[in-house]
């Protein structure tokens, strides 16, 4: 059994491994798809459904077709897939019709809804400061990095992204990975004199025992030392700090061999160490 | 057998021609805190490269939470995967030479993965600090 199947998208052909989601191969393949929740560091959720495609199997008549999302249809042999046929371009522009309604303000969803014609929504606007669109990728990627931090809670018309009971999350390790795969941009967070806040919480910012900057959490610095056995010592200093040091330590090694020293190191002029 | 980029630093005339070159292939402007090699000064006209040493048990692979870092077959390089990578800046804190960093410009994470085996860093350097020689990659089995 060969691996690789003949599909057919937007009538051309490829030959793709079985199995492989149609959502990637469109991409592979630079065939533009719209999509909000996908993230390359989780597995497909099919949660925005924006990336809809029509299609239809070997085995069925010719005139018999779906609709199903890009991101979860795997490739079998014999598929005909349509990106952008008016079936799909219907359902897309319904989607973003309740997407507008949800988040009005939301910069990314208008702009993709203007693209597919939609410029207004007909539903009456839902009222509320975020543009969350419940997609699930900032608790899906907080699973994947392992804090757990933050989960959908309760049902239908209520149904939010929360942390538990709505308090500050105590296994959040304030690595704003959740922030960044946010498709809408509206996870709120500020960082300020060293302190980050996130999900209504306050994290200490680890300070380079050097110059003072900042970029990771000491829950986070926690995290990796505890789970991946990763020496704190890796994390006492910043990257520019221990770039120095490093150079510090090669032209020491290199140079008193050879020459027996050389110049000065480093933009703050720490000479190399004579260990 | 891959391609080995060989830093010779002894050589180095801290022109910083390979931050230039690693900018403009990786981020497409010259711009040399957007480059994944820098050239640390130790005394006129002598710089001191310090790349990404794509270590045997690297703290970056380690530690990324998502496994955006991974090590390449062809080239044995470590590379980052971007369209995985979520931000979390674990990498560039817990790299103990401190060649991760971050793009000022738009918040990437800066990893050099060996230009797939050709290194552009070494295709401009002119006084030969930064070579690549074929051959198996030294130290792969060293305790």
């Amino acid at each position: 059994m060969s691996t690789l199947v003949k599909i057919k998208i937007d009538e051309k052909e490829y030959e793709v491994p079985r199995g492989r989601y149609l959502l990637a191969i469109c991409q592979e393949n630079g065939i533009p798809i719209p999509t909000l929740c996908h993230h390359e560091s989780v597995e497909p959720w099919g949660g925005c459904r924006l990336c809809v495609v029509e299609f239809r199997k070997k085995r069925w008549d010719s005139w018999w077709t779906e609709l199903a999302t890009a991101c979860l249809y795997p490739a079998e042999d014999g598929l005909c897939v349509w990106t952008r046929s008016e079936k799909v371009m219907k359902a897309r522009r319904t989607i973003l019709d309740l997407l507008l309604a949800r988040c009005p303000g939301s910069e990314v969803i208008t702009k993709i809804a203007a693209e597919h014609g939609v410029y207004q929504t007909s539903f009456a606007k839902r009222e509320g400061e975020d543009n969350c669109i419940l997609c699930g990728l900032c608790t899906r990627v907080c699973d994947r990095v392992g804090a757990r931090a933050i989960a959908t809670a309760l049902r239908g018309a209520l149904k939010e992204v929360s942390t538990p009971f709505g308090e500050p999350p105590p296994d959040c390790l304030g690595c704003l990975s959740c922030a960044h795969v946010c498709p809408t941009h509206t996870i709120g967070h500020t960082e300020a004199d060293g302190k980050r806040t996130v999900w209504g919480r306050t994290f200490e910012l680890v300070r380079c025992s050097g110059c003072g900057a900042a970029s990771v959490t000491r829950e986070q610095v926690e995290y990796a030392v505890r789970t991946k056995n990763l020496s704190p010592e890796y994390f006492v200093k910043c990257d520019a700090c221990k770039r120095r040091e490093s150079a510090a330590t090669f032209a020491g090694l290199l140079f008193d061999e050879r020459k027996g020293g050389e110049g000065p190191v480093g933009p703050t002029g720490s000479g190399p160490s004579h260990e | 057998m891959s391609n080995v980029l060989i830093v010779a630093p002894d050589r180095c005339i801290d022109c910083k021609k390979c931050e230039l070159a690693c900018s403009l292939h990786h981020a497409g402007s010259l711009d040399p805190d957007r480059g994944r090699i820098k050239v640390l000064n130790r005394g006129v006209e002598k710089g001191m490269p310090v790349v990404c040493l794509h270590c045997d048990e690297a703290a970056c692979l380690i530690v990324c939470p998502v496994g955006a870092i991974s090590r390449c077959d062809e080239t044995d390089a470590v590379v980052l995967d971007e369209t995985r990578c979520v931000r979390c800046k674990a990498c560039l804190a817990a790299c103990p030479f401190g060649n991760i960093t971050e793009d000022r410009v738009d918040g990437r994470v800066l990893k050099c993965d060996l230009c797939e085996g050709a290194p552009m860093c070494a295709v401009f350097c002119p006084s030969g600090a930064l070579v690549t020689r074929s051959g198996p990659r030294p130290l792969r089995s060293a305790p």
